[in-house]
């Protein structure tokens, strides 16, 4: 019996011991707005003008974030026969102000966008850097080029997948 | 109209299946859930015991746990057993991720052993068992002020005092040995399992009282210092 005790204390401790600790923090951590070109019938529309997206700083200088979360689809800042991309979400401010420059071989015209949200601090674990997820609240727009924007999902969390703003252009641009 | 035969024998297969499976199962559960007849009396008393690894885990890192339990001895067979802790963790300034995380709150778990051994009255034992536990407790989370990558405004993270609870079950296998009169000294190692968790509006919690790290790992243990009172 004493040996059989034994036996078992030794392979309790053992599965002690075992029961290693892991870091788990996800894999896609970027938080983005993910914006889809649609015609007026709905479909999905690639633009033919460029496409680039600028805001400005705190210290006041503008900078251009298109190809912050776009890398793979932007030329020299440019995005051009894309119907997708996503852009960035401020961490923590009430409202972002971003500026849509379409620009053709010609001219360049260009739409203030104001996008009001909440912010809700993510936390993953001590190891993983700590992250916001926002709830869009309301956008709202200059008509030089864009036709509307629509927002379709409030949530943007660390989903790319998921589409928060239809953008229709006007016709013509 | 072809699916509804296929339905109805399915479910009288399943039925027969579980009529046979209850029958025969039967007659090893009356024999698992009763007592051994001898001479010894039902009610064999009461025992306290402290854990010894939760109060190493709060000397040696950021969390850990005060843990005593109080357990009932029937026929040194069957223990019911009610444990209550104070888990707490304070974890501040990670060099990483400048994160601070603290929270401190009771838990409470209740559940019974049974002696799995053949040799019941004998000077050990060995356990299996099943616990139910659940606790209610608070989270602070911050970390110093950040500038947004972008727009390079200063960003604070945190939550003050969210409240949080989390229910869990555990599944034990333990072992004890008789030291020296009613002194005895017994491992368990427990698989655990969230049954239902509320984590407000973080999106998740780290340390929680009394079940350890969440989503770290299900394993736990605990080293146990028993008096027969």
């Amino acid at each position: 019996m004493d040996r059989r005790f034994r036996q078992i204390l030794i392979g309790l401790s053992s599965l002690v011991i075992s029961a290693c600790s892991s870091i788990d923090c996800p894999v896609q951590n970027t938080v983005s707005v993910q914006y889809e070109i649609r015609d007026k019938s709905g479909e999905p529309l690639s633009i033919t003008d460029s496409l680039s997206v600028i805001t400005e700083r705190l210290d006041g200088k503008y900078v251009d974030v298109t190809a912050l979360f776009n890398s793979d689809n932007v030329t020299l800042n440019r995005l051009i026969d894309k119907s997708a991309f996503s852009l960035p979400i401020s961490y923590s401010h009430p409202e972002d102000i971003l500026l849509f420059c379409f620009s053709d071989s010609v001219k360049t015209v260009v739409d203030t966008v104001w996008i009001k949200k909440n912010d809700i601090p993510h936390f993953e674990s001590v190891d993983c850097s700590a992250a916001f997820f926002h709830e869009l609240t309301g956008v709202k727009h200059t008509t030089h080029a864009i036709d509307s924007l629509v927002l379709i999902n409030r949530s943007v969390t660390y989903d790319v997948q998921t589409v928060h703003f239809y953008l229709y252009p006007k016709t013509g641009n | 109209m072809m699916s509804k035969p296929f339905i109805s024998i399915s479910i009288r297969k399943l039925a027969i299946s579980l009529l046979l499976l209850v029958s025969a199962s039967a007659s090893a559960q009356s024999k698992f859930f009763s007592l051994e007849k001898d001479s010894i009396p039902l009610f064999r008393g009461f025992s306290v015991s402290f854990d010894l690894v939760g109060l190493a885990m709060m000397e040696l890192s950021d969390y850990g746990q005060y843990e005593g339990a109080l357990r009932i001895n029937l026929h040194d067979e069957w223990f019911p057993i009610a444990e209550v802790g104070y888990g707490k963790a304070s974890h501040t300034d990670d060099p990483v991720t400048c994160l601070r995380y603290e929270t401190a709150a009771p838990y409470f778990r209740v559940g019974i052993d049974k002696n799995l051994l053949k040799e019941k009255h004998g000077p050990y034992r060995f356990y299996a068992g099943l616990r139910y536990a659940f606790t209610k407790y608070k989270v602070d989370l911050s970390r110093d002020n950040f500038p947004d990558p972008v727009w390079q405004w200063d960003t604070g993270f945190g939550v003050k005092d969210e409240p949080c609870s989390y229910h869990w079950l555990e599944v034990a296998l333990g072992a004890d040995a008789t030291i020296w009169g009613p002194l005895h000294l017994g491992w368990s190692v427990r698989y655990k399992r969230r049954i239902a968790h509320k984590d407000g509006v973080i999106g998740r919690t780290w340390y929680v009282p009394g079940y350890g790290v969440d989503g770290d790992t299900r394993l736990g243990g605990t080293f146990n210092v028993i008096i027969d009172i």
